[in-house]
């Protein structure tokens, strides 16, 4: 009995074991079910996702954790934004600040949009000057301030400029460049007010750049800064430029004072060609040749008319030391003024090739003077003549220029850089018209015509600073009588001078 | 007879010949009239060629409508001006001298040919659901507006959103300050132009909510995609009257007068109405308005006259240096 009951509890066991497996077993199908069914819905989400074009959720990050990311990426994009935001602006304000310039050329600032600018520039010349034989003449061995002149300079309205130049090396100081210049474009220009007067090759280099201390005795004949207005431009990319002015008028040498002695006014011009200036041939791009002149019938008789009387007490012609070796009679026994015609021709030329550069330029200055006073009362034409003829080499591989030279390797020793260095040579003459002798000026006391040779080192020891060492010699037809001073005591013996400058230049 | 006619052609051609004209407009805009300038300019060239025989070349500028003022006033050479806000043409007459200073009495409509609105623009589905002025204060909402200092529309968004606090307040100036505190706050991005805060918005994907002339918002939406953005109207927002002039001192140097004042009146043309409308700015013509009457959403609409006693009071109080909107920035900080 017990068996049959131990059996039949073992039949309940066993198949209530096979039961609740089953159960189990189907519990088990339905997770996997589920779990089948929860990937499908996932991949579905997926699938909608990708097609509406949206990333598609990763699985594995969480709600809280995905906002995280995107308040994340937000920021970022924030940050971003604004940062670019900051660069415009600066950007902007950068555009609007003005610009401010301070280096070998000067101190500058202008305008954002650079319609108004100011500069200020300057130049500072101190000479010596030691003659050699002369004879015993007082005061000429000097150590002087040739020139001291700030330049202010600059721009309004995009299209006018000025330049104002006064000099402080004189006895007292003189307004040099006062002037406004409108620039419609580059091929016509406008110039207003005191400038140099647009004949002498020479003349018109700038006074930082002359080759020598002194211009040459063809300077003597040419017009210096007058008042006027003037026509100018450059056209074809600068192979001709041409200038065409009314001007007060002056008389040879002279700078103008700030008014006109006369009524009459003078026609100055001049044109000037580069024909190669643009083109690739670099043997012919320095070429530059032209002419010049005046045209003015005086009114009236003035010695303001007549030449500078620089160096002396008379009208007159001087040397390349500045001394002079021709003058007009003496106001007080036969005054010599200038009356009537006075006109100059100029052709001129220069050439420049790599540190070859060479310039010439001649000019015959004819004009009526009149004597009064103490007779015999007469007038004349006199053709005044000059030319002259400069070469340079520049030793130390830099290029030469009517312009700045500026040095390759500034001066800084302790580096081996020594600047640049130039030799120049000039010979110039001076041939004052026979007819101006006896009854103008007194062939005892002033040479005819003057002949003048000049060599020289020129030591650039960076674009600011020049030292110039020259020798000039120079000698006289006529003149040498007696009397102690000029033009006697000049022409008497040959003029010698050793000429030094020291020129600071920005 | 047939000579005299031939003759007659002949002459009529030649003098057609030798009095057509080649002219050139310059029309100087605000950020986001570009396209509606583009169909404009050439409805208005066709237009007058036909009517004369000239030929009008137009050219546009377009940017911050401040800035464009100022460049005006700076010598930039514009024929015409058609910018965001009425202050801004002021300061060319007032500061530039280059119109006479009642410019607005000129044309219909205070001079102002098409209107917009202030409305939101937000992402697809709304999810910081957004539908009123209060929303965009809510915690965790960020908001692209350009900034006023440079940005006409910017200053409309400001005005508006100052207006509708002062209406919900019973113009309570201080809780008006405060709203629009609170809401700039919530900017953090001030690009300098309506167009620019739409590319911040749209393409950089930056905030959740920009505060848009309806017109650009509409255009972001048509455009850009349907499936990314959603437009939001609140219930009360400005009038934005962004106006048109032309610029005396230049017309007259130009001798381009007489076409710079057709160019603007043809804007009040049913055709001018019609290109304003298809560019989502609302038509002054009310039968244009009609025809477009889907386009634009109904909502209340206050002027600046109104609300703030005009422009050149609202500039003075808000948007001047150190004027209300600065001392906000400055508290925000």
């Amino acid at each position: 009995m017990n068996s049959y009951w131990l059996f039949g509890a073992v039949i309940i066991l066993v198949l209530q074991s096979s039961i609740s497996t089953g159960e189990a077993q189907d519990a088990n199908t339905l997770e996997i079910i589920k779990q089948l069914q929860k990937r499908i819905d996932d991949l579905e989400k997926k699938v909608k996702s990708l097609e509406a074009g949206k990333p598609a959720e990763t699985p594995g990050i969480d709600t809280p954790s995905k906002q995280r990311i995107e308040a994340l990426d937000q920021k970022v994009k924030i940050l971003e934004r604004n940062r670019e935001l900051e660069i415009e602006a600066a950007e902007a304000k950068a555009k609007e600040a003005p610009h401010i310039k301070l280096g070998a050329e000067g101190f500058s600032f202008a305008s954002a949009d650079r319609n108004f600018a100011i500069g200020l520039k300057g130049v500072l010349q101190v000479d010596s000057r030691t003659f050699l034989d002369d004879g015993g003449i007082a005061g000429n061995d000097s150590i002087l301030l040739r020139r001291a002149r700030p330049v202010l300079e600059g721009t309004v309205y995009r299209d006018f400029d000025f330049l104002f130049v006064p000099d402080f090396a004189g006895s007292s100081p003189q307004i040099f460049d006062a002037y406004v210049n409108y620039r419609y474009n580059p091929a016509l220009q406008l110039r207003a007010g005191k400038f140099k007067s647009p004949i002498g090759l020479e003349q018109l280099m700038a006074d930082r750049d002359t080759f020598f201390n002194e211009r040459s005795l063809v300077t003597a004949l040419v017009p210096n800064r007058d008042l006027g207005i003037d026509l100018h431009g450059e056209l074809f990319e600068s192979a001709i430029s041409y200038d065409a002015g009314i001007f007060n008028g002056i008389g040879d040498g002279r700078n103008s004072s700030n008014f006109d002695f006369d009524d009459n006014k003078a026609f100055e011009g001049r044109l000037f060609f580069q024909p190669f200036k643009a083109t690739a041939n670099q043997a012919l791009q320095g070429v530059g040749f032209g002419v010049a002149g005046s045209y003015e019938n005086m009114q009236g008789n003035s010695a303001t008319g007549l030449p500078a009387s620089t160096g002396g007490t008379l009208p007159g012609f001087v040397t390349d030391g500045q001394q002079q070796f021709f003058a007009y009679n003496p106001g007080s026994n036969a005054v010599v003024t200038a009356s009537g015609e006075h006109w100059r021709l100029s052709p001129q030329a220069y050439y420049y090739w790599g540190p070859f550069g060479f310039l010439a330029e001649y000019i015959i200055s004819n004009q009526k003077v009149s004597r009064s006073v103490t007779g015999p009362f007469a007038s004349a034409s006199l053709d005044n003549r000059a030319w002259e003829i400069t070469g340079s080499w520049v030793l130390t591989g830099e290029d030469a220029t009517y312009k700045t030279l500026i040095p390759l390797r500034p001066f800084k020793p302790n580096q081996g850089d020594w600047g640049a260095f130039q030799l120049v040579a000039r010979y110039a003459e001076l041939d004052v018209d026979n007819d101006a002798f006896p009854l103008f000026s007194n062939p005892g006391t002033s040479a005819s015509s003057a002949h003048a040779f000049s060599v020289g080192l020129n030591w650039f020891l960076n674009r600011n600073i020049l030292v110039k060492t020259s020798f000039s010699h120079t000698d006289f037809s006529g003149g040498g009588g007696s009397g102690s001073t000029a033009p006697a005591a000049v022409t008497r013996q040959d003029e010698n001078v050793f000429f030094t400058r020291i020129q600071l230049a920005f | 007879m047939k000579r005299i006619f031939g003759a007659a052609v002949i002459a009529a051609i030649s003098l057609g010949i030798a009095t057509a004209k080649e002219l050139k407009l310059l029309n100087v805009s605000y950020d986001p009239t570009r396209e509606l300038y583009q169909d404009f300019n050439q409805a208005f060239t066709k237009y007058w060629g036909a009517k004369t025989g000239d030929k009008v070349t137009i050219n546009q500028s377009h940017g911050g409508s401040g800035k464009q003022a100022r460049s005006v006033i700076d010598g930039l050479q514009a024929d015409v001006v058609t910018l965001a806000l009425g202050y801004d043409i002021d300061a060319i007459a007032e500061k530039g001298k280059l119109l006479p200073t009642d410019w607005q009495k000129r044309l219909p409509n205070n001079s102002s040919p098409y209107t917009s609105t202030v409305l939101f623009l937000v992402r697809k589905g709304n999810p910081k659901g957004i539908k009123e002025w209060d929303d965009l204060v809510k915690p965790g909402v960020t908001i692209v507006t350009p900034n006023p200092k440079t940005s006409g529309g910017a200053r409309w968004n400001y005005l508006a959103a100052w207006g509708y606090a002062l209406k919900k307040n019973n113009n309570d100036e201080t809780k008006a300050r405060e709203f629009v505190a609170a809401l700039f706050k919530h900017v953090k991005v001030q690009d300098t132009g309506a167009r620019a805060a739409t590319t911040t918005f749209v393409r950089s994907g930056i905030g959740d909510v920009l505060i848009a002339w309806e017109n650009e918002a509409i255009l972001s939406i048509k455009e850009l995609g349907k499936n990314d953005f959603e437009m939001v109207t609140p219930s009360i927002s400005i009038l934005a009257e962004p106006p048109v002039a032309w610029v005396d001192k230049v017309v007259n140097r130009h001798g381009t007068r007489t076409v710079a004042e057709e160019y603007l009146k043809y804007l009040y043309t049913p055709e001018g109405q019609e290109i304003a409308a298809k560019h989502y700015y609302r038509p002054r013509s009310e039968a244009v308005f009609q025809k477009y009457s889907k386009t634009f959403p109904e909502l209340k609409l206050f002027t600046i006259d109104e609300v703030f006693g005009g422009w050149q009071k609202a500039q003075k109080t808000h948007f001047s240096d150190g004027g209300v909107f600065d001392q906000i920035q400055r508290a925000n900080r």
